[in-house]
């Protein structure tokens, strides 16, 4: 049985359509993440699962109990629910450890039994010693712990994470995820979190929402939403795309793209003409020098962007401009030409 | 902030001495002349008037918290249709003087008021202490809710209440252990403000309470003071103006100090607005609507029925209206009144901002912050005992002069330019003016380029502020004015007094309405609750 089920949510504000028809699903020990930029509508399908926001339409079910309708609505604290605030939402007048042992305490636990349950919280999380502080003692990345504590507290089935990571460093951003990890997948509670970011959405979630202007454009694994976006809009979100018009010609049962002598195998859609607009990866890319063999699109290179592990060119070519990216430091010069060929490329439905 | 060393000291030096001048001399020359007095009797200050002085304070401060309290709710967590014009609503008593709201109750709901000619129901009880604390309750309330309103989006914030249902509070559970601890300071600060500015009150009791016998500390200096001639009124003036000044000091403290702490950090991210349950909230929205027009806009518009209607106990319909009472308003002697308060406002108003700007402007941050805390120590200060210490330092050469008027004026009202000068000027950031003088602007230039059109709509608001406030002013101006220098509230006051209903009214009603229909707009647009609130 599915630990979130929403069905067809819409929200308004006003006049302002923030969810429009929203439909998403999370499995028991499943990560879903809702990627999409500011104001498309993450924070506002958090709040309506958590019971903060009234529908419009749709329905919401977390562990098989409907808890908000367009008729009712189960107050908040009637959910089976963890939420993690994007501002980390900790009460000024209270410490780490009563801050934690305050949704132990709601649901009938004893104080001595509380506290102690909060400190061993506080102590996944690393902070066991910053337990008497209060908020404004704390420095944002352990505020954000606090704020991790306290929805674990909950013996929720359903956790709700705001922009959870937006504010960790790297390090701790993994040791959060495995905390989160390690817990949902012990008590089967699925995890629902909102993020801009795309890298990572794609390496923390078992599967990815994206939302635009408060409609889901895309369901898929993070490799199908970073390889088989559903449009250009979506390829953009996750990373750097080239993007080029090709004739299309069909080949038996696949269908390549041509440019002059060069034939690149296309995946995805059927072409409905013999023209379409092809989505690369920069890494689909292979770079060479233009004395090649036959069959390399010939340009010269605009831009380039030392990266660390890779280095981003921007090569302007007569069929486009590519993004192509090559393993290890700077090689070529700009205006220098260069050869391209490409292992494959993604023709976007529609 | 801005800062200049060519004349700096230049600056220091008249900051310092217009602070000695109007607030260290006059306060000292009291403090000397009530020592003088202070052993020789004590007893002349019935124990009724300090009963009632502090009963008065304290049931007001409960009631102002309480309406206070309950219109931020409204306004910030549950009313969200006409949530602006409920706010606007709430904070209209702040551009109505006191002493008008009391003539306009008294008008409306008193014993002959219009709803007894009418309807044959007026309440005597609006004459004497009910009456008095209800209308000041009604003043201060927007104080009261402006520092709730505060708090509940800055310490309360929602987020924080959200968080406390998802962690399984109920909505019981979440105002007991998360709201109410997080307004606490904020509630108390509020009712030590309100206790401050009801003890303080002037207008309202000298309308509803001493025709009723009910007198409280700054009445019976008026009375002591203007009315009679015996030496020991003039003791009793002194020694119950400073005792007011002490209690008003230590309260005005409490509430710094509560309503200073530091603020919760501002945080990243926006909330979204919370939408309740879909249950209609229509009936609080009528109850809060029926609460306002009944404490403020019903008793205004009777008052301005009463000015435009033939005579008292005629029905104010269409037929019996006549400009004859605001022609009679406006003979010479009340014109000059008229344009006397006018002068004095706008001198008032430019001279406090520009004082205020001076402190503001002082590079030395230790001298600044002297500078700010004696301003505002200064704004604590009852008009009564201000205009009682002036009377005592300057009447010898000043008796009977507008510039006595307008340095107590100066006194009161410079800590309201301060705090709308020096909280603009503290959010400009320093690299704003650094990026000037790296662009090539001299000192000058910066201040004219960059800094004064930044702090344009603080000055502008600050003025404004400032003018309605000394406009409006009567505590001390009833002190201290003589043959020649009564200002219009003075005027209005003494109409009053003489029981002239239907020409008092219009000239209360051009004391109040012209500027409430400049005001209002500044209102609408949200600025000058921030600006208020500066002056908290």
């Amino acid at each position: 049985m599915a630990v979130l089920e929403c069905r067809g949510l819409t929200v308004r504000y006003g006049d302002v359509v923030a969810l429009d028809s929203v439909d998403v699903s999370v499995a028991p020990g499943e990560t879903v993440a809702v990627l999409g930029p500011s104001g498309s509508g993450k924070s506002t399908l958090l709040y309506a699962i958590a019971g903060f926001a009234d529908l419009d339409a749709g329905e919401i079910s977390v562990a098989g109990v409907e808890v908000a309708s367009t008729r009712t609505a189960a107050p908040p604290e009637e959910r089976a629910i963890g939420f993690v605030f994007q501002n980390y939402a900790l009460w000024p007048h209270l410490t780490a450890e009563e801050t934690v042992a305050y949704p132990l305490l709601r649901s009938g636990m004893g104080r001595a039994q509380a506290h102690e349950e909060a400190h061993r919280l506080l102590d996944s999380v690393g902070i066991a010693e910053l337990a008497r502080r209060k908020p404004a003692e704390l420095s944002g990345g352990q505020q954000q712990r606090v704020g991790l504590a306290r929805a674990l507290a909950r013996s929720a089935k359903l956790f709700l994470l705001d922009e959870p990571t937006a504010h960790l460093d790297a390090a701790l951003r993994t040791a959060v995820q495995e905390e989160i990890a390690t817990r949902t997948s012990a008590g089967s509670a699925g995890v629902v979190y909102a993020t801009h970011d795309a890298v990572e959405a794609l390496a923390a979630a078992d599967r990815v929402v994206v939302l635009r202007q408060g409609r889901v454009v895309q369901v898929g694994s993070p490799v199908d939403i970073y390889e088989r976006p559903v449009d250009r809009w979506t390829a953009t979100l996750t990373g750097a795309v080239s993007v080029i018009e090709a004739d299309l010609e069909t080949e038996a049962t696949r269908t390549v793209a041509r440019f002059g002598s060069l034939r690149v195998a296309v995946h995805g859609a059927a072409p409905t003409g013999s023209h379409g607009e092809l989505l690369i990866r920069p890494e689909w890319i292979v770079v060479g020098d233009t004395d090649a063999p036959s069959g390399v699109i010939k340009g010269e290179v605009g831009a380039r962007w030392f990266r660390g592990p890779h280095t981003d060119y921007e090569v302007t070519t007569p069929v486009g401009v590519f993004t192509a990216r090559v393993t290890g430091a700077p090689q070529f010069e700009i205006g220098e030409r260069i050869g391209l060929t490409m292992t494959r490329a993604w023709l976007p439905p529609g | 902030m801005i800062r200049r060393r060519v004349g700096e000291w230049t600056l220091v030096a008249a900051v310092f001495g217009a602070l000695g001048a109007l607030v260290v001399v006059p306060l000292t020359e009291l403090a000397a002349v009530a020592a003088e007095q202070f052993p020789l009797d004590a007893a002349v200050i019935s124990r009724e008037v300090v009963r009632n002085t502090i009963g008065v304070g304290l049931v007001t401060a409960m009631l102002a918290t309480l309406l206070g309290v309950g219109a931020a709710v409204l306004t910030e967590r549950v009313v969200v249709a006409g949530r602006r014009w409920l706010r606007l609503a709430v904070l209209l008593p702040v551009l109505i003087p006191p002493f008008v709201v009391a003539m306009s109750w008294l008008r409306a709901y008193g014993p002959s008021g219009l709803i007894d000619d009418l309807v044959g129901l007026g309440f005597d009880a609006v004459l004497g202490p009910i009456g008095v604390v209800m209308v000041i309750s009604v003043n201060a309330m927007p104080l009261a809710y402006l520092v709730c309103a505060t708090a509940l989006n800055t310490r309360a914030r929602h987020d924080l209440e959200l968080a406390a249902r998802s962690s399984g509070a109920s909505p019981l559970t979440m105002v007991r252990t998360i709201t109410v601890p997080l307004l606490a300071p904020a509630l108390l600060g509020a009712a030590a403000l309100v206790f401050v500015l009801a003890i303080n009150s002037f207008g309202v009791p000298a309308v509803l309470g001493t025709p009723a016998s009910f007198d409280v500390a700054t009445t019976q200096i008026y009375g002591d003071l203007a009315l009679s001639a015996q030496p020991e009124a003039f003791s009793r003036a002194v020694l119950l103006a400073t005792g007011l000044v002490m209690v008003a000091l230590v309260f005005a403290a409490g509430a710094e100090g509560l309503l200073g702490r530091r603020r919760v950090e501002a945080t990243a991210g926006q909330l979204l607005p919370f939408r309740h349950s879909t249950v209609s909230r229509s009936w609080i929205a009528i109850v809060a609507w029926g609460v306002a027009v009944a404490v403020v806009l019903l008793p205004l518009v009777v008052l301005i029925l009463v000015s435009i209607t033939r005579g008292v106990g005629v029905p104010p319909t269409p037929a019996n209206w006549t400009l004859q009472h605001f022609r009679e308003a406006l003979d010479g002697r009340l014109l000059a009144a008229l344009a006397r308060s006018g002068l004095l406002a706008a001198v008032a108003a430019t001279a406090a901002v520009a004082l205020g700007g001076a402190v503001a402007a002082i590079g030395k941050r230790r001298l600044r912050g002297v500078a700010a805390v004696l301003v505002l120590l200064t704004f604590a200060v009852p008009g009564s005992t201000l205009a009682v210490a002036m009377l005592l330092s300057y009447a010898p050469t000043l008796r009977d002069t507008l510039l006595l008027i307008l340095l107590a004026y100066l006194a009161k009202l410079w800590a309201v330019g301060h705090r709308t000068v020096a909280g603009s000027a503290s959010n400009l950031a320093p690299d704003l003016v650094r990026a000037a003088r790296s662009s090539g602007a001299g000192r000058v230039a910066t201040m004219r380029t960059i800094v004064l059109p930044l702090l344009r709509p603080a000055l502008v608001g600050g003025w404004l502020l400032v003018f309605v406030i000394a406009f409006h002013e009567l505590t001390m101006s009833s002190l201290l004015y003589g043959p020649g220098t009564d200002t219009l509230a003075v005027a209005v006051l003494n109409l009053q007094q003489l029981g002239d209903v239907p020409v008092s009214s219009a000239l209360a009603v051009l004391l109040t309405v012209p500027l409430l229909v400049v005001a209002l707009p500044l209102l609408v647009l949200g600025q000058l609750p921030r600006r208020l609130l500066g002056t908290g």
